[in-house]
């Protein structure tokens, strides 16, 4: 909505920027045809000689005088039209559907082992005859001066042999805001991705893989003002670890927002996402207690649980009645050997799996947690701010108490455009956390200039206002032995009423957001934080879709080199099991609804010529031209996102030589998709027992058809030839095997 | 016995017809003549021979059907209930609270902690006081928190790239920025590359599992820092300890490895020394061209941990390298923090360009965080060009710490076990009443014990000789700094070379003091040994210290063999 005071405050703002950078402003941005401070002439990132065309620097319909926008079109997208939102909560009663795995054909399973095979045994001949030739260029991975080689060989094969191959799709350099656009530094290789050079130009493309789900991420705009007046009062660096002099009073008064933003009681931050659950971990169980954990879970907390001295037990993922029986067991049969009783109970499970897009069942865990008393620990790296209609996470999105959840963690790295991460539960605990966790005595504190970020942007979520907040959180029951007489379904009709916007005190006093922050109306029309309207299905931020590839390097590299560049990200090992790399999508609220339509179109023509559709429900290219043109009610459309993207099956066919994949482990309960696998190792089964069954004929024939006969020499050549045939199709075959089960070493971070 | 066999007659004559159908039909299947031969043949009118075959096919077909997964055989322990049983346990089952309540004292600890309003400095004003303090308990060792050029190049950045980097590195989250600041801080020391992960603690507990694998041979100081104790507890390696910042206890390990190694003829494994340039525990320095000298000797591999070193020795900063004039090259893992010295944030490791990019897949703090956020990622480069263009930073810093350490040398109820260069200085508070001796039975336990790993003390060295040393040293430095003063600015460079010349000097007549106790054995009655940063640093410190090595000592690799701790 364009109301005349955020049409107002634009303005000023626009004016106000002009004056304090010492320019004229040459046009009167709000006033300009854009009537956005797209024209701003400061602007360091865009250069003048940008297309216009490509609708990534400025929209394609230059918006009218009614709508007014303050962020730049490449890092927030100017999107009017209120028809493609919706409220994102889970609809009362209805039933969660328990994950599955869409499964690929099995002709490309098959020919995705063959490659496989192929580039295994390629890498290794090539491994063999380098080593003896070029030595020079092998020394870290042989015994060099007395010292073991320091990668040991196949540790760094993946790397070397097959992650190279499509190493141009990783690890690409960017500047500028990684917003709706983010500008890429142009490269390119002369020795197969061995070094990359850089041409010094850019590239600027759609950004479909940043973190960036709310959009702020952005340069321009109250919150980076806030910043850098923050930045002008404390500086950059708080120059020491929380208990150690470093604490500043920015730290309690976010971590007192993040109380009240999550509904919990207190909340503590940590400087880095990933050290928020490798320390708090360790200080929340240690030996005698009990972690189980979603075979899905994220690096971090296998880090932080391996460190913890807990003992662990993993479920398949989402899997309730699996858990259920895990359960049961474990609290029958104790703690190993001894049959003590466990200390405690953890369940750790993330809020929406970064890797897979799906969401935890979490109305299922808590009744499994009424009856098993065990504690919850859920992780919201992905879906705080961009879930629930108050965008506060899992909790709000399944409107159940958060209270109801032991622990709540989270990270500022993706909803809010900050770092850094923050864990909240009851003050007992977090105060225990402050003392016992590894974060507080030894890791650097977090940053003013991130802090101020974390509050703008959170305090733009929750709106500022003088609504009086609840002395008392508005929850009835207050701890959580109080209410264990309280059956479950009273407790979730007791419907928790996050605390209203927050109170100006909850700021920092000289903290001046402007008002269309304030109220919140930047935030709801971005991001849809008002009550009614959150997360618009062009700010689907929730599907982080991904989907099951083998490869999908070609594909992100033909996304990248259309008309209008498109990035995506490709997740392989180390971050995905090896079989399952993915192509990932993150979804913004800075999207605008053509964007989407870029993307979706993109995927339906790059999805035929790789044959990447597989899903039954997408089979046919009109079902996913179905997409774009019910255009009209955004849930459809935001649904549909994720069935798009979750069709890409595995397909390595025709991009022979450049396809990375391969084979999971024998054994590993680890794979997402247990009965294709199985199936596949069945193949590959049958395939091994032919090949032994070969040698041993051929054996027995040199035996008794050529040797026992004492047949001249020239004959029994035959006789040989067919073993040593045998042989030679066995040992590719032990190759390969032993190729795929000595990676045993690193196995911990295999999956996510 | 006839009637039966009438009756039995059509019995077997059914049999008899059925064989040879099944027979015939055996036959018409292609290759059953083979098969039938291979029985024959093998058959040979020889029963044991046809039962050794097949009791070759079960065993087969056993071992196929048996699982590959030790951890999913509950085994011997598992007793089975029944569901009435479990219902009964799980009632039954009361777990303990999740977190402990704070005790009083713990409280006390939490509110004593300070909280700075406004900026951080040099004298910033605490949260209900009004006067400014004199902070000695900040990492602004190079005092560049608040500097303005910073600020503004932090702003300048902001407004080109925002806030967060919103990705990890592998996916769109390097930035140019990032990758200046990398080559910045290789150049700085001197080494081939750098990577930047994105929080110092979290630094080093990810440099040592990307390299140290089951198996490895870690060999580290019995003082290290409490998030090396993490990386060695996570790389599962097997760790041999040997006694703090003592180099002649190092290479007693090293060649007791050695032996180990040529007595067993085991295969070469990776071995590597994990030790620090200024040690966070105490102050302590290393003798890092010895070490050096004592690595190439032995073949290990160095990972030296300059999170309190680096920027705050050497003539601009560079570190232990630059003090001793030995090349970073020398150091394989030279792992650093951009948080202390750089007022930033972060962690780097700087090493050869295959180390570097090992890590880029293998070190699993940078593969799974977002990247540092741009803005400090320009102010830590920022921080590097001032290092490198001012160095009276650092001749003022060591001017500082030669005066404050001249007048504590002058305390008699302290000691100091830091390094005269070391920019944290640690105080153990002495008993001022004279030793008793206590009887020497007890001495012989305490040394006969094994070591504790948590305590960073050697296991032979008891407190009297410990404290014997301190004075000697303090009446040693006091003769040497004590009326020097700070008007007195010398040349940076002479300066620390003479230092240099003294601290080898050192070395050597404290190693003589040692062996000239070394007969004696004498104990102390218990004393309590406090340990303070400065003057300044408060109680609750040592008690969060003291709460961290009560939650993990350091552990030997062992503790991680067992298959239910492997499969997290």
């Amino acid at each position: 909505m364009a109301s005349a005071a955020s049409y107002l405050s634009a303005v000023s703002q626009a004016d106000a920027r002009a004056r304090a950078h010492g320019t004229t402003p040459t046009s009167t941005p709000a006033l300009s045809l854009s009537s956005s401070i797209t024209s701003s002439s400061e602007d360091t990132v865009l250069d003048e000689s940008e297309d216009y065309a490509d609708g990534l620097s400025f929209p394609r319909n230059p918006p009218t005088s009614e709508q007014v926008f303050d962020t730049l079109h490449s890092e927030f997208g100017h999107c009017a039209n209120d028809n493609y939102r919706y409220t994102s909560m889970h609809p009362q009663g209805a039933e969660i559907k328990p994950w599955e795995e869409k499964e690929p054909p099995y002709y490309i399973l098959i020919t995705t082992y063959l490659s496989y095979i192929f580039l295994i045994c390629l890498g290794h001949m090539r491994d063999f005859l380098g080593k003896r030739f070029r030595s020079q260029f092998y020394r870290h991975l042989l015994p060099y001066d007395g010292h073991a080689p320091l990668n040991s060989d196949f540790d760094s094969f993946y790397t070397r042999r097959l992650k190279a191959r499509i190493d141009d799709c990783f690890s690409y350099p960017v500047t500028g805001v990684p917003g709706r656009t983010i500008a890429l530094l142009d490269r390119y290789s002369l020795d197969h991705n061995l070094t990359q050079i850089l041409t010094g130009g850019t590239t600027r493309a759609l950004n479909i893989s940043s973190y960036n789900y709310l959009g702020f991420a952005q340069a321009r705009g109250g919150v980076a003002d806030a910043v850098e007046e923050g930045l002008r009062r404390y500086g950059v660096s708080t120059c020491g670890t929380r208990l150690e002099g470093g604490t500043s009073e920015l730290h309690h008064t976010a971590e007192a927002l993040v109380a009240s933003f999550v509904g919990q009681e207190d909340a503590l931050i940590s400087s880095m996402g990933f050290a928020t659950n490798s320390t708090i971990i360790p200080a929340l169980v240690n030996k005698g207690c009990l972690v189980i954990s979603d075979e899905l879970n994220h690096a971090s907390i296998r880090f932080g649980v391996r460190l913890s001295g807990a003992n662990v037990r993993m479920f398949k993922h989402n899997d309730m009645d699996a858990l259920e029986g895990l359960l049961r067991e474990v609290i029958s049969q104790g703690q190993p050997k001894t049959h003590r009783p466990w200390k405690k109970i953890l369940i750790i499970v993330e809020g929406l799996y970064s890797m897979e897009g799906t969401m935890v069942n979490l109305l299922g865990l808590l009744q499994l947690k009424k009856k098993y008393k065990f504690y919850l620990f859920v992780d919201e790296a992905h879906s705080i701010g961009a879930l629930g209609p108050h965008g506060r996470g899992v909790a709000d999105y399944f409107n159940v108490s958060p209270r109801s959840i032991d622990i709540l963690m989270g990270t500022f790295t993706k909803s809010f455009g900050a770092a850094g991460g923050y864990v909240s539960g009851n003050k007992a605990l977090i105060d225990r956390l402050r003392l016992r966790g590894h974060g507080g005595p030894y890791a650097e504190s977090i940053s003013p200039p991130v802090l101020i970020q974390i509050l703008a942007s959170m305090a733009s979520i929750m709106g500022v206002g003088p609504a009086a907040l609840p002395s008392a959180p508005s929850l009835k029951h207050s701890t959580r032995s109080s209410d264990s007489t309280i059956t479950l379904r009273q407790d979730m009709a007791e419907q928790y009423k996050y605390p209203g916007p927050a109170a100006p005190s909850q700021l920092p006093a000289w903290m001046d957001l402007p008002l269309n922050l304030r109220d919140g109306s930047q935030a709801s029309r971005a991001c849809g934080a008002s009550p009614s309207t959150r997360a618009t299905s062009h700010a689907g931020s929730r599907s982080s879709a991904s989907s099951r590839t083998d490869t999908m390097a070609v594909f992100a590299r033909m996304m990248r080199t259309r008309a209008t560049p498109i990035v995506v990200v490709v997740v392989a090992y180390p971050a995905t099991p090896l079989v399952t790399s993915r192509v990932r999508f993150c979804l913004s609220a800075a999207h605008t609804k053509e964007d989407i339509d870029l993307v979706l179109r993109a995927c339906d023509e790059i999805g035929d010529v790789l044959d990447l559709k597989h899903h039954p429900d997408t089979a046919d290219a009109s079902s996913s031209r179905f997409l774009f043109r019910d255009e009209s009610d955004g849930k459809t459309t935001a649904q549909c996102m994720v069935v798009v993207t979750a069709e890409f099956a595995a397909t390595p066919r025709g991009v022979c030589g450049r396809i990375v994949n391969a084979l999971d482990e024998p054994g590993a309960s680890l794979s997402p998709s247990p009965q294709a696998a199985w199936r596949a190792r069945l193949f590959l089964f049958v395939g091994f027992a032919l090949m032994a069954g070969g040698l041993a004929g051929s054996v027995s024939v040199l035996v008794l058809k050529y040797l026992l006969h004492a047949y001249a020499e020239q004959y029994l050549y035959y006789g040989y030839a067919n073993v040593a045939q045998n042989v030679a199709l066995m040992l590719s075959a032990v190759i390969l095997w032993i190729s795929q089960s000595s990676g045993s070493e690193y196995e911990y971070n295999l999956s996510i | 016995m006839d009637s039966t066999a009438a009756k039995l007659e059509p019995l077997f004559a059914f049999l008899s017809s059925s064989l040879s159908q099944l027979e015939t039909t055996f036959y018409k299947v292609p290759g059953s003549h083979v098969v039938a031969r291979y029985v024959k043949s093998s058959h040979q009118n020889d029963p044991g021979r046809t039962l050794l075959e097949i009791i070759l096919f079960l065993f087969a077909v056993r071992t196929l059907l048996q699982s590959r997964t030790r951890a999913e055989s509950p085994g011997n322990h598992f007793i089975q209930f029944t569901d009435k049983e479990v219902d009964d346990l799980v009632d039954e089952w009361t777990p303990e609270p999740l977190g402990q309540p704070l005790s009083e004292a713990e409280v006390a600890d939490l509110a004593a902690v300070p909280v700075i309003t406004g900026p951080n400095g040099a004298k910033p004003k605490l949260l209900g006081t009004t006067k400014p303090v004199l902070n000695f308990a900040s990492y602004n060792f190079t005092g560049l928190a608040g500097q303005e050029s910073i600020k503004e190049r932090a702003i300048e950045t902001l407004r080109k790239y925002g806030v967060g980097s919103c990705g990890p590195p592998g996916f769109y989250g390097t930035m140019d920025v990032h990758m200046d600041l990398e080559r910045n801080i290789a150049d700085f020391l001197g080494a081939e590359a750098a990577i930047l992960y994105s929080q110092a603690f979290a630094t080093i507990s990810s440099v040592i599992p990307a390299f140290a694998k089951r198996g490895d041979i870690i060999v580290a100081d019995r003082g290290v820092n409490f998030a090396i104790q993490k990386g060695l507890q996570i790389s599962r390696s097997t760790i041999r300890w040997f006694d703090h910042n003592d180099l002649q206890s190092l290479e007693a390990v090293l060649e007791s490895v050695e032996k180990d190694r040529r007595r067993r003829k085991g295969p070469l494994v990776r071995r590597f020394i994990v030790t620090e340039g200024i040690f966070e525990k105490d102050g302590a320095m290393v003798d890092l061209p010895k070490l050096i000298e004592l690595k190439e000797k032995y073949k290990y591999r160095l990972i030296l941990d300059e999170s309190v070193s680096f920027g705050t020795v050497g003539r601009t900063g560079r570190g232990l390298t630059e003090l001793y004039n030995v090349p970073a090259t020398k150091v394989d893992m030279l792992v650093g923090s951009v948080s202390n010295t750089l007022n930033s944030a972060g962690g780097f490791c700087a090493g050869s360009k295959i180390i570097v990019d090992h890590q880029r897949i293998n070190g699993t703090s940078f593969v799974f965080s977002a990247a540092v956020p741009a803005l400090l990622a320009v102010s830590a480069s920022e921080g590097i060009n001032m290092l490198r263009d001012t160095p009276s930073i650092l001749s003022t810093l060591q001017e500082n710490i030669r005066a404050i350490r001249s007048i504590l040398l002058r305390v008699d109820c302290i000691s100091i076990p830091s390094h005269p260069a070391s920019p944290i200085i640690h105080i153990h508070v002495r008993p001022a009443a004279p030793l008793t001796l206590t009887p020497s039975s007890s001495a012989a336990s305490h040394s006969g014990k094994p070591s504790n790993p948590a305590s960073i003390h050697p296991r032979d060295r008891d407190r009297s000789r410990d404290s014997h040393r301190d004075l000697r040293d303090k009446e040693r430095e006091r003769d040497r700094y004590g009326y020097r003063g700070s008007k007195h600015h010398r040349e940076p460079d002479r300066d620390e070379r003479k230092r240099r010349d003294d601290h080898r000097e050192d070395r050597e007549r404290s190693a003589s003091v040692f062996r000239g106790d070394g007969g004696e054995k004498r104990d102390l009655p218990v004393e309590e040994k406090h340990e303070e940063r400065a003057e300044k640093r408060p109680r609750y410190e040592r008690d969060a210290e003291e709460a961290k090595e009560e939650a993990g000592p350091p552990q030997p690799a062992v503790r991680a063999e067992t298959p239910e701790e492997g499969e997290i």
